[in-house]
């Protein structure tokens, strides 16, 4: 809708006056949830898209947990670039369609991420198709950035943390270029993920890039298995923190949103939320790992397409009937 | 957040997938809803308030609502560090007297329904010399309300073939239609759309005069003034102005869907724009010729509402469906 270059919009920047009282600063909410296509997907993809149609393709490939494909179809259509989409079986149902309705060709392959992204490499070789990678590739990076220059440009000042959640670590990568741009490289960046799709924080705690068995958690959106090597990278630095939340917390960091902020959020985006309303943040403030007081705190909420009435009370039975996460 | 002297955002303008595939055009949903506060409200309001902090002649501000103007008013008079006091209606939701007082907002609770509220705060406003924020009846909010206008300008490829709106006291309309004014929009249809119960602006352009209704009977206790104001009633007249009504479940129905396929909450006062698409107004009103077919694209103003929440859900659902 937007005239300027790009397919996502600026999103607003609003106070939570609930977790600014939670936690005893300042919360800013960036609602990616408010992006086309319902997450900040649309940011990287739409400028890797956009750079596919300067050469000469015959359509672009993506395979996702939903949101990626969305992107990928969303701004192929508004690119008139064929686009396909390879899905793991995972995926909710209303995801395909919603693919469908943008104009893509849809593939069900696999369990995991893993498996249909195989498939997807697979088609685009013998294709000739452009593969926009969900989260692996510089250009996607560079167009997640964009929400960082966004944050420059409203905050008063430097923000006391970022909290993001992960899944293969496109947008923390994202971020992380956004803020040495703009001069915030030693903000600390807090990376949530939930248990069972945590690749990073295994990751991080092996000293070395690893790959997951299996993702074990409802999150499915955050199911990669390995991280990228960037994000691996980047998880490194002094001013990153990895923490791992249950899928219960990352639950009623939904509904609790739901609630207050008036936003159903996917189960991935809760896991971020939770670092609030299962006091990560406070937790760490007491072990010194973060300030306190603290500066602002801005929360990418990440948003995620594929939720609704019926899948979240889906969740809401699976997740509480396990006894213990 | 914005380093402009301003306290509302540039709210996203998003493609409706579901809504275009039903109605057979781009329908662009204008997310009011993203705004500080959770309402279109911050702007008319938060533009008032500006007005009334730059004139330096002010002990505070006052206003009377069902809520969101109230919750503009708080907010905005906080950014300026102007004091403020809400005076309420009963009818309105037990959290939003909270949120209120969590924006620094001194709350009073009086009356059944707006007007009662109103009066009350006219009277404080004289005896304390504080600045009434009329939560839709004043030249300064309908002007705010109008930078909503010139943001789609920007934005659309085109002319829109229809807006929807909700009516309360007519308010956003006014600012709306000012703002097509201005933008030279000014024949674009706008659809005005309420609840039964809450009509008042549609039982006015029927009785040709700018009636009073009785009481409120509808949920949509944010729809709940009695009276349009008077300048809302003036552009009702125009022949590009179209008047519906829906009912409380078709509202809520509507709501119900947003909820599913955009994954925001509503209120039930915004429910009655979306209802317009939901429940077939708009075919409706292409059949009957008062609106073309095929419809250049549409612009559902989603007017938001902050004082929703799931167990606020939950007792509509309850009280309306019984």
């Amino acid at each position: 809708m937007s005239k300027q270059n790009g397919f996502h919009v600026v999103t607003p920047l609003l106070e939570s006056t609930a977790m600014s009282k939670q936690i005893g600063t300042t919360v800013y909410l960036k609602m990616e949830s408010s992006q086309p296509t319902g997450s900040f997907k649309i940011r990287g993809i739409g400028y890797m898209c956009q750079n596919v149609r300067k050469k000469y393709s015959k359509g672009v490939i993506c395979s996702s947990g939903g949101n990626a494909g969305m992107a990928t179809a969303y701004a192929a259509r508004q690119l008139k670039l064929p686009a396909t989409i390879v899905l793991p079986s995972s995926t909710p149902q209303l995801v395909a369609q919603k693919l469908k309705d943008q104009g893509a060709m849809v593939k069900v392959v696999g369990k995991v991420w893993d498996d249909a992204n195989a498939e997807a490499l697979r088609l685009a070789e013998s294709e000739g198709l452009t593969v926009i990678h969900p989260f692996n590739h510089p250009l996607v990076w560079k167009g997640h950035s964009s929400i960082v220059h966004e944050l420059k440009a409203s905050l008063p000042s430097k923000p006391g943390a970022i909290v993001v959640s992960i899944g293969g670590g496109g947008l923390f990568c994202g971020i992380m270029e956004g803020l040495d741009e703009v001069g915030w490289g030693d903000v600390p960046v807090l990376c949530m993920e939930t248990v069972g799709a945590d690749c990073l924080s295994v990751a991080l705690k092996a000293r070395d890039l690893v790959t997951l068995p299996d993702i074990t958690s409802e999150a499915t959106c955050l199911g990669a298995k390995t991280a990228c090597q960037q994000a691996f990278e980047y998880s490194k630095r002094p001013n990153v923190i990895s923490e791992v939340v249950t899928d219960l917390q990352a639950l009623e960091a939904v509904e609790l949103f739901l609630d207050e902020e008036r936003v159903l959020v996917e189960l991935a985006c809760g896991a971020s939320l939770a670092a609030v309303y299962s006091g990560v943040i406070q937790r760490l403030q007491e072990e010194g790992r973060l300030p306190k007081p603290l500066d602002s705190l801005v929360m990418i909420v990440c948003g995620g397409g594929s939720m609704n009435l019926a899948q979240l009370q889906h969740l809401q039975a699976v997740i509480r009937k396990r006894p213990h996460l």
